[in-house]
């Protein structure tokens, strides 16, 4: 019993101090999609009632790591969604980095997802820096 | 003591989670857990009796982390009633999965490793080696021999038009007696019932269903031959529902394709994922991630 006692509390509670994450966020200058991958466009580009379901697939995939607003904030140690380097990506860069991840910085692959979800999440997140400019708008009248 | 396990308990009822369950039961795919994240997973496995066996219910629960992108581990802690005998505790298991490659490709490989300490009376059939579990003696007979077992298996799967299509191949080394290496296998896929998510929420919107199959079963083993005679396979669909932005259901009705081991095996399954759990779990004792 002691020896099954020990095992359970090494099995638990062993990965989660050893555990590393990242401490702060630095783009990964390596996680760089492939040229046909970059070139690939969005299908539903011209149908932005699908961003919707992408806020959606947001709330539930992403804002624990990259925050309600795609700021990042929430951990500090993810993306900051919003930052031209990021939105300036094409389409087809950012789904393929929604799609492989980057596992060794902590961006888990989302390939479970089907495919016109993550295009939903891609239309969604360029929803965000949209918003994120009107408000920027607004605030500075 | 009861004061911390309220905390974990409150934790996992309202911290900020995610489940997009596989909706499979024996088949692993390549998708591993989130770094830093915890799934608590309870899971029961219910056996219909042919003639001169007993029905029988072996629950079991998972806790899964995610130690890296790369690694999940495990830890399995199983039992088993039957009626009309006992109700046992069977002993747990250690898993771990690794994943080599780190992009997503065509086929990805993932390594399995478990290790188990387990007695015969195991019924929860995670996965089925060799001729498969003994239904039919009673508990006391199968409790008094205790296995130590390593596992291994070899996991590829892939998404193809949004179908995931895993098999895994298994291999069993039972340390405690001198017997040869059983093997097994399990095939499955599955796919969501919606390609596009809808803009409103839904609890019952057909992106929040997985549906597919699996077939798994026993190949025999070093010693006995490999014969599909005197092992067990079993054709499952399998169904998982998003209950909730935390939580899934599974559910999978098995069928025996052979005149072994229970003829029906009708599996439950709830799973809850805590995400950042190692953060909340530091700070819960002071300290700062």
């Amino acid at each position: 019993m002691r020896s099954f006692l020990c095992a359970v509390i090494v099995a638990v509670a062993l990965p989660c101090v050893v555990v590393a994450q990242n401490a702060t966020y630095h783009q990964d200058p390596n996680w760089r999609a492939p040229v046909d991958a970059a070139l690939r466009t969005n299908p539903l580009a011209q149908k932005p009632e699908a961003a919707a379901g992408g806020e959606k697939l947001f709330k539930r995939n992403c804002v624990e790591c990259h925050g309600t607003d795609g700021s990042g904030l929430a951990k500090k140690n993810s993306a900051d969604l919003l930052l031209p380097e990021v939105q300036s990506q094409s389409d087809g860069a950012l789904f393929w980095k929604l799609t492989n991840g980057n596992t060794d910085r902590g961006m888990p692959s989302f390939s479970r997802l089907p495919e016109m979800q993550r295009w939903q999440l891609i239309l969604y997140m360029r929803s965000l820096h949209g918003a994120q400019g009107s408000t920027a708008k607004q605030s500075s009248k | 003591m009861k004061k911390t396990l309220l905390i974990l308990f409150v934790i996992a009822i309202f911290g900020s989670v995610r489940a997009q369950e596989s909706p499979y039961f024996v088949t692993y795919d390549h998708h591993l857990e989130e770094p830093g994240n915890l799934e608590l997973e309870i899971y029961t496995t219910s056996g219909i009796p042919r003639s001169g066996q007993a029905a029988y219910v072996a629950p079991y629960m998972e806790i899964e982390y995610g130690v890296t992108g790369r690694w999940t581990s495990e830890l399995y802690l199983e039992g088993q009633g039957t009626v009309g005998d006992s109700a046992v505790f069977t002993g747990w298991r250690l898993e771990n999965r690794f994943r080599p490659l780190k992009r997503e490709h065509w086929i990805n490989p993932v390594l399995y490793l478990e290790y188990e300490r387990t007695s015969e009376a195991t019924r929860i059939q995670k996965e089925i080696v060799g001729g498969g579990p003994d239904v039919s003696s009673p508990n006391s007979d199968l409790q008094a021999t205790k296995n130590h077992e390593l596992e291994m298996k070899l996991i590829l799967s892939g998404t193809t038009h949004d179908w995931n299509i895993a098999g895994n191949f298994i291999t069993e080394k039972n340390l405690s007696e001198s017997e040869g290496f059983e093997f097994g296998y399990a095939f499955g896929v599955a796919r969501s019932l919606a390609n596009l998510a809808s803009g409103n929420p839904c609890r019952f919107c057909r992106e929040n269903f997985l549906a597919g199959i699996e077939v798994y079963g026993g190949l025999g083993s070093t010693e006995d031959g490999f014969s599909p005679h005197n092992t067990v396979h079993y054709v499952a669909p399998v169904v998982s529902w998003q209950v909730s932005d935390n939580g899934s259901l599974r559910f999978s009705p098995s069928f025996a394709l052979t005149h072994e081991g229970s003829p029906v095996l009708f599996r439950f399954g709830y799973s809850y994922e805590v995400r950042g759990f190692a953060s909340k779990f530091v700070q819960m004792f002071g300290g700062r991630r």
